[in-house]
């Protein structure tokens, strides 16, 4: 003989609750999707946030090739290209370059000013180097 | 001084032979630089992370 728990496919818990497996799976799924739409939003807002922190839009539109440059940057790091031979003759070079570059003008400028000081010594008639520049001679 | 003259004749009329080339150069370049940066300028998630892979790659080259 069929029981009223089995015509309706509820039982009745220990503690006297009906227990609906419809329903339970339904609350479930419910909740789980609660859960999954609040880890959406969560996830969204980080996202937000890290972006408004990293504020890329802003620093590409500032320094496009710096942007890139470091991304590469960060990427030959994260690859592990740091101690490398590679990036010693990077180095060496950007070391050597910078160098050139802080000293050009500075022997620029010494040399404007030998030439400077050799033209006004020419035009005054001024000795240099233990003769008259004007006359042709040459110190020897 | 007719060495001197035709030495001047000679860098002047290569520079005017040149200076064309040298300007179209110049065109192109800049030219290039814009559409570089305004392709950054649009597409920045794309250049970031592209950078970023090409970057890696190069790092584990170099470590071999």
């Amino acid at each position: 003989m069929e029981t009223g728990q089995q015509r309706t496919g509820k039982k009745r818990t220990a503690n006297g609750r009906i227990d609906d497996p419809a329903a339970a799976a339904s609350k479930l799924g419910d909740r789980m999707s609660q859960t999954a739409e609040q880890t959406w939003t969560r996830a969204r807002e980080s996202v937000g946030d890290l972006r408004d922190a990293v504020d890329l839009q802003g620093r590409v539109d500032r320094h496009p090739y710096g942007t890139v440059a470091a991304a590469l940057g960060i990427g030959y790091l994260l690859g592990g290209g740091v101690f490398t031979p590679l990036t010693g003759r990077l180095v060496g070079l950007a070391v050597r370059i910078g160098l050139r570059l802080a000293v050009l003008p500075v022997v620029r400028d010494e040399l404007a000013g030998l030439a400077e000081s050799l033209t006004g010594a020419a035009d005054g008639g001024v000795e240099v180097g233990g003769g008259s520049a004007g006359s042709g001679e040459s110190k020897k | 001084m007719d060495v001197t003259r035709e030495i001047e004749d000679t860098a002047r009329e290569l520079g005017e032979r040149v200076r064309p080339q040298i300007e179209d150069a110049r065109r192109r370049l800049s030219s290039f630089n814009e559409q570089a940066v305004s392709y950054i300028k649009e597409n920045p998630g794309q250049c970031v992370l592209g950078a970023l892979a090409l970057g890696y790659i190069v790092g584990k080259i170099a470590r071999r």
